[in-house]
């Protein structure tokens, strides 16, 4: 139980970093950004494109699909905030739902549908603790959501930038009247965002089955790992998605509970859901 | 031979026309038509087994077709959807009024057709089964070995010859193939006398992070896995068993994983991927058994793989069959044929292929061992022979 809990850490950390990027949007930029995983998913694959084809090394290809997926995440950030500033968070949302969508179709046109011969950055165990074992992969995720999570904060709260940004997403309007420049703030929050997720998913791709759709739906789990923290906590989208890849690593070693294992993010979706909005009146929240 | 058959098809075509037969029989001198219905697209694609009939069909037209007929074949999608499979099958057997099926190669045609072959008094000669349905229908017989059978070759291999103990399954089912691999691993234990350690049949297709059922494998003590993966999945599986530090695992796996895009993908396959090859192994691109195939596929840019084996099987097996048809090739002539044929031996295969009366046609039953090795990235043979299953 204890070491296919610890097995799910990895995923976990997965989530968490793209949980904490989803929560950044939402508070930031107000948009759920369904194509979160699916632009660090093509950039991936970019990556390996470059290195199998065009023979260049294995670190410049990662690098240069990193940059993609950050270049592909400011283009579609310039056309959600050209376009749709002054639009609601869904409709904003649902651009990123279309983007989902053609990033997968793109990939299988471009890539095919067969797995891309992905070469791991790393690979194996990290430690090994009383027959535990934690592999490489797992220390470096986790690692990775703490520390952005942490790197936003101090930025969110100890920076001009930051404060500019938090005035933007509470009132972007007034905001603007003062003078903050709205369009490249969001622009840069969705470039970073963008980096970040290729980056954890060029460190992960390698070590698990990496074909489009399974690393572009990603986003599932991590929604129901931001939604712990209502997408406005970073703290909690972090113990989400790490929480998450635990039980649902522990559930794989269950015979009877392994089934569920893959409705999990939809199973705490619905309970969060359920549990945010127990106050609600009918009235009011239809 | 062959031209000493034309001399001869040629004078009774003669002798036919002369006595004034010529129009008793329809369409005696229009094409032949043949259909099959493959997944072209969706999620898993196999489009190489249609193309190597194809290819096979075009070349015998070039040489003068069958009894001085052309052969028209037509490869249809089933998108992997049930309704556009039974649509294909309608368009092809019901308004080309086809004489036969050859090289279909699906995950589903089998299941969803089946009856309806029946009910037409079609036969198909399937490139690639995949279903079970393939495998246990009057009115369907694959060229291929298929998944159950390489699944009794696979655990033998493992336990016979590698001496393995301790062996474990982790199965993915689709649909309603459990009790067939059930049926396979009894077979194995009827034969061996042996059991698996344990099996777990809750293993998902396209899961993205397989470690905890690595994890659950390894505590539970097994020295080898036997899986019957779609490639990215076992891509996934291998490093979640790298990424835990497990070397010495044995993969005992399927010929669904034998591709040179897998060796390639592969960095660490623990103590070898070990495979039972349903066709002669194609990556032994020097044999004479494959020379024929490996010239046709070269010449017509079809990949080499397992699918473009069974396509082209399919294909000769059928030409031999209505070359050998006297009189009018029909639907019902073809299928007479068929259920009476002889056996056909072909070096690309360790098992004669006959269509014949049966209920249920399952008889191919030998495979090629082979392996992927750590580090090589890529497949070789591992033995000299057939590995087969030992009749009852």
């Amino acid at each position: 139980m204890l070491q296919g809990a610890l097995a799910g850490l990895a995923a976990g950390g997965l989530y968490a970093v793209l949980a904490v990027c989803l929560t950044l949007m939402s508070r930031l930029v107000r948009v759920v950004n369904f194509a979160q995983s699916a632009t660090g998913m093509f950039g991936c694959y970019v990556a390996v494109f470059l290195s199998v084809d065009w023979g260049l090394p294995m670190w410049l290809a990662t690098i240069a699909g990193i940059l993609l997926g950050g270049l592909l995440s400011a283009l579609l950030g310039w056309i959600v905030s050209t376009w749709l500033a002054e639009a609601d968070t869904g409709t904003r949302s649902a651009v990123t739902v279309a983007v989902l969508l053609l990033l997968i179709s793109l990939s299988f046109i471009l890539f095919g549908n067969k797995p891309q011969p992905f070469h791991p950055i790393l690979d194996g165990p990290a430690v090994t603790v009383g027959g535990v074992v934690i592999s490489q992969v797992t220390v470096v995720t986790v690692a990775l959501a703490v520390l952005v999570a942490v790197a936003s904060r101090i930025v969110l709260s100890r920076t001009p930038a930051g404060v500019q940004l938090r005035a933007l997403s509470e009132r972007p309007t007034t905001a603007e009247l003062l003078g903050i420049p709205a369009k490249r703030l969001s622009i840069a929050v969705w470039a970073v965002t963008g980096v970040v997720s290729t980056l954890v998913i060029s460190i992960v791709a390698p070590s698990q089955s990496n074909d489009a759709t399974s690393l572009a739906m990603l986003v599932v789990p991590a929604s129901a790992a931001a939604l712990l923290g209502g997408f406005r906590r970073l703290d909690l989208a972090v113990a989400g998605g790490l929480g998450l890849g635990l039980i649902q690593g522990a559930a794989a070693q269950v015979d009877g509970l392994s089934v569920v294992r893959y409705f999990l993010p939809f199973a705490v979706i619905v309970a969060l859901l359920l549990w945010s909005q127990r106050k609600e009146v009918w009235d009011a929240a239809r | 031979m062959k031209p000493a058959r034309r001399l001869v098809a040629l004078a009774a075509a003669v002798l036919l026309a002369t006595a004034g037969c010529a129009g008793a029989e329809s369409g005696a001198s229009g094409p032949i038509k043949v259909g099959s219905v493959n997944a072209l697209s969706g999620a898993a694609t196999f489009p190489e087994a249609s193309q190597a009939a194809k290819a096979v069909f075009d070349a015998a037209n070039a040489s003068g077709g069958v009894n001085g007929r052309q052969i028209e074949y037509k490869a249809l999608d089933d998108k992997g959807d049930p309704a556009a499979a039974a649509a294909a099958a309608r368009e092809v057997v019901g308004r080309d009024e086809a004489v036969a099926l050859v090289g279909s190669s699906s995950l589903i045609e089998c299941e969803i057709n089946n009856k309806y072959y029946e009910q037409q008094k079609i036969l198909s000669i399937q490139g690639i089964g995949v279903d079970p349905a393939c495998f246990s229908s009057p009115n369907i017989a694959p060229a291929n070995v298929g998944p159950y059978h390489d699944m009794t070759l696979t655990l033998l291999y493992g336990s016979e010859t590698l001496k393995l103990n301790d062996i474990c399954a982790l199965l993915e089912i689709a649909g309603n193939t459990l009790p067939s691999y059930q049926a396979a691993i009894d077979e194995w234990s009827a034969i061996t006398g042996k059991k698996l350690k344990y099996l777990d049949a809750t293993v998902p297709y396209g899961g993205s992070d397989y470690t905890s059922y690595i994890v659950k494998a390894r505590n539970a003590g097994c020295k080898a896995i036997t899986v019957n993966p779609v490639e990215p999945d076992s891509i996934g599986q291998l490093k979640a068993a790298a990424a835990q530090g497990w070397n010495d695992v044995t993969w005992l796996l399927l010929t669904s994983v034998y591709s040179e895009n897998y060796a390639k993908a592969v960095t660490n396959a623990g103590a070898g991927v070990y495979v039972p090859a349903e066709f002669y192994p194609f990556t032994d691109t020097a044999s004479p058994q494959n020379k024929d195939w490996h010239d046709l596929m070269t010449k017509n840019n079809i990949p080499l793989t397992s699918f473009s084996q069974g396509g082209y099987l399919a294909a000769k097996y059928f030409l031999e069959v209505v070359r050998g048809i006297s009189g009018d090739v029909t639907r019902e002539s073809v299928t007479k044929a068929l259920r009476e044929m002889k056996p056909i031996t072909d070096p690309m295969v360790g098992t004669p292929y006959v269509f014949g009366p049966g209920q249920t046609h399952h008889d191919n039953t030998a495979g090629w061992p082979i392996k992927l090795a750590s580090g090589t990235g890529k497949w070789e043979l591992v033995a000299n022979d057939w590995l087969r299953i030992p009749k009852k």
